[in-house]
């Protein structure tokens, strides 16, 4: 099931169809060039290849009457690289609109943003990253389950996103939030599952598929795909914290702080001096306080709330963000060099 | 083998089934932009947009239990989606129709003007893909600006979506032939995976086949069509009636409807 014309509002749907258009004409053009002729019968193949593999369904452990099948995305990505992955997809897309009307006209480029080319680059990148290029079965099965997962995932998020940037939404947004991603995570994991198993019944029987040889599959420039990302994360932490909200998160609310219950006592009450002495160190020394500058004060709460300003939280999710990406850098690195000791 | 899909109303011929892909693409996108942006909580009003998509499919001859059927199939969603509003937005409203009139919410209202622009929107789309050719829509789009690679992806697409639905039916009815009790599911995951396997290297040996046969026949890679398209003014006054409907209910009729 895609995304229906009513989810959206009409500026939304109408970014969301310039951004598809103009990714896949950019797509198009650079693979246009790279593409040979025999090719276009492949790529067109593996399309109607997808809806068939959309049928084949098998029976769930769990849920007894229910059948799951695959969606295929990430297959498609890992054996075709991106580039020609999301063509594919995003014209699948198109013709289950057109034909099958699953998903409303306005709705496709939500969809080809959502079901195509987020799931293919990012799923590929995933990939990549993890397999490194060379075939280790376990590293690949790790690296396409997790490139399942997270490209489902991300697919998911900005079906919320959209929803709730075109103001449509009745449900509040944590509720729909928590259901889409609670389903698509089962959906990923089934089809991580099945891909890792055709990755499988695939290199037993034409190795040179899986080992990413097939002629014309295009190189992905990692340059690209970096810059891609570290522009995302600066958008979506200036942007999105903004949207943060400055009351105690759920695990605060159980035992610390309730704004609404002025006489409310604390739950835990630790009269450890080390931990007290722990705390008062860490709140003198951090360098972004509750996610802002800090006050001029220290140790007084109610000027350090007062100071908030906006630009600050925005420039709290925008530094936090070059963190965690540095960690994850680092951890990646580490992980390599480890590998080719 | 017998597909119920769409397209098969497409092959006929009518007044309708013989404009120009373009323009019915073109109206048929106006039209669902113009219907989703309606405020709402506007009922009556989708009644009246109804009317259009209506008058296009009875012209041309396209059976309505079909449409309906078509409809249904994909609403699930919508339907999901529309009844999470009166479970979430209660705030009390008061309703009249004609000479009832009665107390309800908010949210009841918003359900049922999403289910009716789902409605209208869909008839609008099935109109457009049951009277047009598949071919000449893509010829359409390509004279409108679709990349030409995705254009010649889609007609591959559409050419081998039924054989291989059809492969993929062999396979299934093979597997039920051989299955005479659920297996767990690791085996289960196993068979699907080599079933799935299996189409994928016939369809990549049959991608091979097809290049092979193409360039046989000349193919150098350049994409050579005639083009037959052509808005005669069958065409522009097609589009004028549509724009003055549209425009007339937006500007006229809505704020009396309000």
């Amino acid at each position: 099931m895609h995304m229906a014309n009513e989810l959206l509002s009409i500026p939304v749907a109408a970014g969301t169809l310039a951004i598809a258009a103009g990714s896949l004409g950019f797509i198009c053009r650079k693979v246009r060039q790279v593409v040979a002729a025999d090719k276009l019968a492949l790529m067109g193949i593996l399309g109607a290849f997808v809806f068939a593999a959309q049928m084949v369904n098998f029976q769930l452990p769990a849920m007894p009457g229910t059948s799951g099948h695959m969606v295929g995305a990430v297959l498609l990505a890992i054996i075709l690289g991106p580039h020609l992955a999301a063509i594919v997809i995003s014209s699948v897309v198109i013709v289950q609109c057109l034909i099958f009307q699953d998903g409303g006209l306005l709705a496709l480029g939500c969809n080809i943003i959502n079901i195509g080319l987020v799931p293919s680059y990012l799923g590929y990148f995933l990939y990549r990253t993890i397999t490194n290029g060379k075939f280790s079965s376990l590293k690949v099965y790790i690296g396409s389950m997790l490139a399942c997962v997270i490209a489902m995932e991300a697919g998911a998020i900005l079906v919320a996103i959209q929803a709730t940037l075109s103001g449509v939404l009745a449900v509040p947004l944590p509720t729909f939030l928590i259901t889409m991603i609670g389903v698509h995570f089962l959906v990923g994991f089934v089809e991580g599952l099945v891909t890792v198993t055709v990755l499988a019944y695939l290199q037993q029987l034409r190795p040179d598929i899986v080992a990413d040889s097939l002629p014309g599959t295009v190189r992905l420039s990692k340059n690209a795909v970096l810059a891609t990302l570290g522009i995302l994360a600066v958008i979506t932490g200036a942007g999105l914290s903004l949207l943060a909200s400055d009351l105690p998160d759920g695990l605060e609310w159980s035992y610390a702080e309730r704004p609404d219950e002025p006489g409310f006592e604390t739950v835990v009450s630790n009269p450890d001096s080390r931990i007290t002495a722990v705390d008062e160190f860490q709140s003198k020394y951090s360098l972004m306080p509750d996610y802002s500058a800090r006050a001029s004060k220290l140790g007084d709460v109610a000027d350090r709330q007062a100071d908030i300003g906006a630009g600050w939280t925005s420039f709290a999710g925008v530094v936090g963000s070059a963190v965690t990406m540095a960690v994850i850098w680092l951890t990646a690195w580490m992980l390599r060099r480890k590998q080719a000791l | 083998m017998h597909h119920a899909h769409i397209d098969k109303f497409a092959y006929q011929d009518s007044t309708i089934h013989r404009l120009d892909s373009r323009v019915k693409f073109l109206v048929v996108l106006v039209f669902t932009a113009v219907v989703i942006s309606l405020p709402r909580s506007s009922l009556s009003i989708l009644a009246c947009y109804a009317i259009g998509p209506f008058a296009v499919l009875v012209w041309a001859g396209i059976p309505l239990k079909f449409v309906f059927k078509q409809i249904l199939l994909v609403s699930p969603f919508v339907i999901v989606l529309a009844l999470s509003c009166p479970l979430y937005d209660r705030t009390p409203v008061a309703v009249s129709f004609g000479p009832f009139s009665w107390q309800s919410s908010l949210g009841w209202l918003r359900c049922f003007v999403i289910l009716g622009k789902f409605i209208v929107t869909m008839l609008a789309l099935i109109g457009l893909v049951s009277t047009t050719r598949f071919s000449d829509l893509l010829a359409g789009l390509q004279k409108l600006g679709m990349p030409r690679l995705l254009v010649i992806q889609l007609g591959f697409l559409y050419r081998y979506i039924f054989v291989l639905i059809d492969r993929a039916h062999h396979i299934m009815r093979a597997r039920a032939g051989r299955k005479l009790r659920n297996l767990g599911f690791k085996t289960e995951l196993r068979t699907a995976a080599s079933m799935l396997g299996s189409l994928f290297i016939r369809s990549i040996d049959t991608a091979e086949h097809i290049s092979i046969a193409m360039q046989a026949r000349g193919f150098d890679g350049n994409w050579r069509t005639l083009s037959k398209l052509k808005v005669r003014r069958c065409d522009l006054f097609f589009a004028l009636t549509a724009a003055v409907f549209m425009s007339g209910l937006y500007f006229f009729v809505k704020p009396i409807l309000q």
